[in-house]
């Protein structure tokens, strides 16, 4: 097969409906089975010894929020792709990933801050984490308020490709501001974290799982959405074209 | 190891974050899919309506 057809399938319209079209229920089907594998495991490992029941929060929050920043990742790729291509498939990618980016955003808040009130006594700080992840929503808002508000479909792709590019400088705030500032929120303790601060096994089995099971839930739903957008893309160049025969 | 759903003093903390979180998953699919539906239709309907106008 020829090297330059390999992503084929992520470029052509067609090629990429017919992908999508068996990669969506699998990935969703794989994201259901870690689901279940997770949270299995969620409520059957012992309660920690400084946190309590608490720190099962921690596999619902950790990758609510390592998610949204990766799928924010993605929305800044597929915008550069569009603008710097002017390729369809990238602008409706970063088009079907935001509405999806902002709910796992506003996930990591909330789990968050329900586990903020029980171990530092309030459920809101202004720290450099925090604040930094209520940024990443504005942006998420932003681009998809900009996408709505611009009636001229290729000046708003345009703006919120640009603004989502924007945002990506607030990526490396989030990830680093547990380590640049003095912050409540804790560093790293996942899986990229120093040797000494590791999640130990029992705890890192089901973190692992749920992690699977967001990321699986992302790709599933991502491909559902640009699905949907190169439809009702279709659609709106088969009513002009209905509306050209009428005349 | 067995299932321990006695989340004790915390429950009101816990309970909630994952209710939200399902909640939020399930509105999320709800929507995808149906939006997805909702414009494959809509294809459907007008590529028929095209084919019927086609001399």
């Amino acid at each position: 097969m020829d090297a330059r057809h390999t992503f084929d399938f992520l470029t052509n319209p067609e090629r990429f409906m017919a992908f999508s079209r068996w990669a969506a229920p699998w990935l969703g089907g794989l994201s259901a089975v870690a689901a279940v594998i997770g949270l299995t495991l969620t409520f059957m490992v012992p309660e920690d010894y400084q946190q309590g029941d608490t720190v099962r929060m921690m596999f619902i929050h950790i990758p609510a929020a390592s998610l949204s920043m990766f799928i924010y990742l993605c929305l800044g790729i597929a915008s550069l792709l569009s603008l710097v291509y002017r390729h369809v498939l990238a602008d409706l990618a970063a088009q079907a990933c935001a509405p999806i980016g902002a709910v796992y955003t506003v996930l990591a808040l909330i789990t968050g801050s329900l586990w903020g009130r029980p171990m530092w006594g309030t459920y809101w700080v202004w720290d450099a984490r925090l604040t930094s992840v209520l940024v990443l929503l504005l942006f998420y808002l932003g681009y998809m308020g900009l996408r709505g508000a611009l009636e001229d479909e290729q000046k708003a792709a345009r703006s919120a490709a640009i603004l989502a590019l924007v945002g990506v400088i607030n990526l490396p705030v989030v990830k680093f501001s547990v380590d640049w500032w003095n912050t409540l929120h804790q560093g790293s303790s996942t899986f990229f974290a120093d040797k000494g601060d590791h999640l130990p096994a029992v705890y890192a089995w089901p973190a692992a799982f749920m992690a699977l099971a967001y990321l699986g839930g992302f790709g599933a739903l991502w491909l559902v959405r640009i699905r949907a957008l190169v439809w009702r893309r279709k659609a709106r160049s088969l009513s002009l074209k209905l509306a050209e025969g009428a005349r | 190891m067995s299932f321990d759903f006695d989340a004790g003093k915390y429950a009101v903390y816990l309970w909630p974050a994952f209710a939200i979180s399902a909640v939020a998953f399930a509105w999320l699919i709800g929507d995808s899919l149906a939006m997805a539906r909702r414009w494959r239709r809509e294809v459907d309907r007008l590529q028929a309506e095209l084919d019927e106008n086609r001399p």
